[in-house]
């Protein structure tokens, strides 16, 4: 299968398990007060390995797995004429957006993706809007005023 | 054509009636948990007279101050009671002006033009109001407006009497009959909207009505007959079901549907009248719906899907053409009147292979009731297993129903949630393609369309699930405006 060229920056990897590693936390917070709870009312023990498991599951799954695999799919291509972009974890999802229907360009960036030099662009057309996540701070500038440039050629109405 | 203008005095008593209208809620709920003790009475009373009156100076002092001038090619207007605004609408920017006529305009051969505006995207001011001026004035309006546009597009160019020419050139293209106002009426949801209103006005009137001593009364007469009970429960449903029917005459009656050059002109109501105008090239999409109870008649309702309308009105993003009009006759009505063609053609369906995909994703959706349901009745639970008939009729149907086709350049797609509709839309506006294949799919070589196009503010789409692999492609690659195949 003939897939979209290029690859987002793999420090995109440590950010998505950061952000995961983060929502982990706050289910440890949970499962932990779980497991004291069923320590003061004497639940049986199926409960405590129950909350186990599910800090396990969800680390292994989302500070390790889904990252990992998020990122092997993520793939874009700019062309000329118009721009593709592929994503999914179990579903793969391509998207087409023909340049002349791109209406403007953004690229933004919170704390996490500041620290890593990574900045995610998005790609608004009348309707719809696009994301493709970190990138390089440098190329997702590049890739901005690239794409801002075709739209501008490729010109029409709505 | 510079001197500012006033809006006509019934401008004041609508906002009057409009304020009033937006307090009836609250004023309803004080009324029902406010106060019961009989001194109260007094100062509610007194209260409620102070807040009308108040409504009506704001009111009269709104349209006061509102004043509109056509100058220098830009609509005008001023306004605002504590803040003063002023809105200068270029000529250009104007997209189009819709006409409607309420029960008070009538009488005084008013109307109330809504001017949208191709405003900022999303903002929720992207049309102006005036709430009543003269016929004339609006007709006059809509001639400079129209010419100035004229102007624009054509050049210089441009007359005053091409431009009478082309006024007068408005073919209808489609008009209500009164068996099909009829057909419509019957077969529209409207029962139920009444018969909630009904069930909410009796538990309001819980002070006024004697309850206790009519549970009594009724308790007498059910012990007297239970046949009696179900009659006058016809009688109600009957009741509301006339009520609705007349309110969807009333409101669907002359529905009239005319073309000029640059726009479709739609007008309906009796009582009250309304006029949509959509420009034609802001037309995004046609979509013709069937839902259930129109479908055994042959009978379908077609939208136009456009960019129009704001955040505030989304009534100008999706347009009733028709309301109800046999499938066939569709295309015979349409012709080439519009940018996009509504033809009927063969649509490709999903293979044979996906069926079980799409039983599987009805089943599932049933699989939390059957499962509350035998928790909560035990073995008698196990009758719930019975929806699991009813889910697999419904997926088949949905399966029967998904469809696309590929014409030209236009993309048409068929498909059914509880209504079925049949997307016709054009590549141009068509804003992003996307193809779908989870792991499943894949071993199956099956995935997902998704086409969206603009409507409003937001968009729309149509989704296809579970045609063939190559077919999904086929309609990637058609959208797809690079000359190296995506795949």
């Amino acid at each position: 299968m003939n897939e979209p060229q290029k690859r987002i920056s793999d420090k995109a990897l440590s950010v998505w398990r950061i952000t995961g590693a983060i929502t982990s936390v706050s289910i440890m917070v949970m499962a932990g007060g779980v497991i004291w709870l069923s320590n003061v009312f004497s639940w049986p023990a199926w409960v405590v390995i129950a909350a186990v498991a599910a800090i396990i599951l969800h680390v292994y799954l989302y500070v390790y797995l889904f990252p990992l695999l998020r990122w092997k799919r993520w793939r874009y291509e700019v062309r000329e004429q118009e721009i593709e972009l592929q994503q999914g974890v179990f579903v793969v999802k391509r998207t087409l957006v023909p340049m002349i229907r791109v209406q403007h360009v953004d690229t933004r960036q919170g704390p996490l993706l500041k620290k890593y030099g990574l900045a995610t662009v998005d790609v608004s057309t009348a309707a719809t809007v696009h994301e493709i996540p970190a990138l390089p701070m440098e190329e997702a500038e590049e890739l901005r005023q690239f794409i801002s440039r075709l739209a501008r050629v490729a010109d029409e109405d709505v | 054509m510079s001197n500012s203008k006033r809006l006509h005095p019934i401008a004041a008593v609508t906002n009057f009636f409009k304020q009033l209208k937006e307090l009836i809620v609250p004023f309803i709920a004080f009324f029902v948990f406010g106060t019961k003790a009989s001194e109260g009475d007094l100062w509610f009373f007194m209260g409620s007279i102070a807040v009308v009156m108040l409504v009506l100076g704001i009111g009269v002092l709104n349209w006061l101050r509102f004043s509109y001038r056509l100058e220098e090619g830009e609509l005008r207007m001023e306004y605002g009671l504590l803040v003063r605004k002023k809105r200068y609408i270029p000529f250009d920017r104007i997209q189009s002006l819709d006409f409607s006529e309420g029960i008070l305009h009538r009488p005084f051969g008013l109307v109330k033009v809504k001017v949208e505006t191709a405003g900022p995207s999303g903002a929720a001011d992207a049309e102006a109001v005036l709430t009543a001026i003269t016929k004339e004035e609006a007709n006059r309006i809509q001639d400079i407006i129209a010419q100035a546009k004229g102007k624009l597009v054509e050049g210089a160019l441009d007359t005053e009497v091409e431009r009478l020419e082309e006024r007068a050139e408005e073919n209808v293209i489609y008009q209500i009959s009164s068996k099909e106002l009829l057909v419509l009426a019957t077969t529209s949801g409207g029962v139920g909207v009444v018969l909630s209103a009904m069930v909410a006005f009796l538990s309001q009137l819980d002070d006024l009505i004697p309850y206790e001593s009519a549970y009594r009364e009724v308790e007498r007469v059910v012990s007297n007959g239970i046949v009696i009970v179900s009659v006058l429960v016809f009688i109600g449903f009957l009741l509301a079901w006339v009520v609705a029917l007349i309110g969807t005459m009333v409101k669907f009656a002359q529905f009239t549907v005319k073309k000029t050059e640059r726009e479709i002109i739609i007008s309906r109501g009796l009582l009250e009248k309304r006029q949509i105008t959509i420009p034609l090239n802001r037309i995004q999409a046609v979509r013709i719906s069937e839902n259930i109870l129109r479908q055994p008649f042959g009978l379908c309702s077609v939208y136009l899907i456009s960019a129009g309308g704001s955040v505030r009105n989304t009534e100008g993003s999706k347009v009733l053409l028709l309301p109800a009009v046999k499938k066939a006759q569709v295309a015979h009505i349409l012709q080439e009147h519009l940018p996009i063609l509504a033809t009927k053609q063969p649509f490709n369906k999903p293979p044979k292979r996906s069926l079980p995909r799409y039983l599987f994703r009805g089943a599932l959706m049933v699989v939390p009731f059957v499962i509350t349901a035998i928790a909560i009745f035990k073995l008698w639970g196990l009758l719930s297993i019975m929806l699991f008939l009813f889910s697999s009729a419904w997926s088949y149907v949905i399966y029967k129903d998904a469809g696309w086709s590929i014409e030209g350049q236009q993309l048409n797609i068929q498909y059914r949630g509880f209504i079925k509709h049949t997307l016709f839309m054009k590549k141009n506006n068509v804003q992003s393609v996307s193809y779908k294949e989870s792991f499943f799919q894949r071993r199956k070589n099956l995935a997902t369309m998704t086409s969206l196009i603009k409507s409003g503010m937001g968009a729309i789409g149509g989704t296809i699930v579970d045609i063939e692999k190559e077919e999904a492609r086929e309609i990637y690659h058609w959208y797809s405006h690079s000359q190296k195949a995506p795949f």
